[in-house]
């Protein structure tokens, strides 16, 4: 059988750095843009952008960031120490929306991709239609010390892997806990130590959940109950300080849901997609 | 609690692909329950041995410290949240893990492996 998505490459200049982006898409209609979470890639929306009752009216665009599987890390890379800022991932997202013509896209992210799309609720709505917010919070500091994900004397892939496995919900299939898992085993040297930098060291959204208008632009927040990074505390103070927020909370998903337990995630994509506006005629 | 670490012991001895995991990891690890203490000591991966504390002579490399009551919730086949994991445990308030933390983190998935050798399997405690 061969599946719908299909891939490209583009290129757009980010603060300057010329980065070659891996991006893939299935379906037609609404613009839905979906951001994979830290140390992974575009392979976790897969599930989705499979599904055709979710394809028929929207078209899923998901892309790898900078560094992050078929997106090859910038020239030079060899001598730098990856580190994503905010400033630097709202920049991405913002050259993505631009370079592919996207005309007020649906927002969708996980994790850090949750995180930046509550940043850009607060400081770009002008460019979206929407904002689906999943196992996203407003700051998280790590309990763990990201340098161990980056060491000459240990398989950081395997670490991060083993690492996050704690958020996956054992009711996660079990083929899909792996495919999960070897994203992270797959990872570049320091890629997921620089994605957890942003995503354990800055709070500035914290201050700017405030400035978020859901009246413009809509913003559901998805939480799973074995997420223990983001747990349904977590989300639930972050949706609260986010006046007109809606969350919904799924009791046997973890923190990686739209690839951990597809069947479990679906249901609760689709009532997100339901609260979202169709774009304008 | 002995039975289920013994029971954990003949299935990792069983287990090639687990001791491929640990095939580095020739260490001792204290598994605390209730201030009881067992002192669990691996080489290339294998459980050689299974020695019940309380000891100030047995040097351990990490501990896990927690209570019977969360350890059998965590040997469910589907644990709730926050019994699901080591790392739940500690964020929940029903463990602790102290020592050398990086050593750990190096045999992360060797060792949380093992602990989930305790688990009862899939519909046995539906």
């Amino acid at each position: 059988m061969i599946e719908p998505i299909v891939g490209r490459y583009v290129t757009i200049e980010v603060q300057g750095v010329t980065q070659r982006i891996y991006f893939e898409e299935a379906g037609q209609g609404r613009p839905i843009l979906c951001l994979h979470t830290a140390g992974a890639d575009t392979r976790q929306w897969r599930h989705l952008m499979n599904d055709s009752e979710v394809t028929k009216a929207n078209r899923l665009i998901a892309f790898d960031m900078p560094w992050h599987s078929k997106s090859l890390p910038p020239e030079g890379f060899q001598t730098q120490e990856y580190l994503l800022t905010t400033e630097t991932y709202i920049e991405t997202v913002l050259g993505m929306v631009t370079a592919l013509g996207l005309d007020r896209p649906v927002l969708a992210g996980c994790s850090m991709g949750g995180r930046i799309a509550l940043q850009l609720a607060a400081l770009h709505p002008d460019k979206f239609n929407g904002f689906i917010a999943i196992e996203a919070s407003d700051f998280q500091p790590a309990w763990y010390d990201i340098d161990w994900f980056d060491r000459p004397d240990a398989h950081g892939g395997e670490m991060g892997a083993a690492l996050v496995s704690a958020n996956i919900s054992p009711f996660a299939p079990e083929a899909e806990r792996w495919n999960t898992l070897w994203m992270f085993m797959q990872s570049g040297p320091g890629v997921f130590r620089g994605d957890l930098s942003f995503y354990t060291r800055d709070d500035s959204l914290i201050a700017r959940l405030g400035q978020i208008d859901t009246a413009k632009t809509p913003v559901h927040l998805i939480v799973g109950a074995y997420d223990l990074t983001c747990t349904p505390e977590d989300a639930k103070r972050t949706a609260d300080a986010i006046p007109g927020a809606t969350l919904s909370v799924m009791a046997e998903v973890g923190h990686f849901p739209m690839s951990e337990h597809p069947d479990g995630f679906r249901p609760f994509f689709i009532e997100a997609l339901g609260k979202m506006p169709e774009p304008a005629a | 609690m002995r039975s289920t670490l013994q029971t954990m012991q003949a299935r990792l001895n069983a287990s090639d692909h687990l001791k491929h995991l640990g095939r580095l990891f020739s260490e001792t690890v204290l598994i605390e329950v209730d201030g009881d203490e067992f002192y669990l000591t691996f080489e290339k991966g294998a459980m050689v041995s299974l020695d019940a504390g309380p000891s100030r002579k047995t040097p351990s490399r990490f501990a896990l410290r927690t209570d019977a009551d969360a350890l059998q919730k965590f040997w469910q086949s589907r644990p709730a949240p926050g019994f699901h994991d080591i790392f739940g445990l500690v964020k929940i308030g029903r463990g602790r893990i102290d020592g050398d933390m990086l050593l750990l983190v190096k045999n992360m998935r060797f060792f949380k492996e093992f602990m989930a050798l305790g688990r009862v399997k899939a519909g046995a405690d539906q």
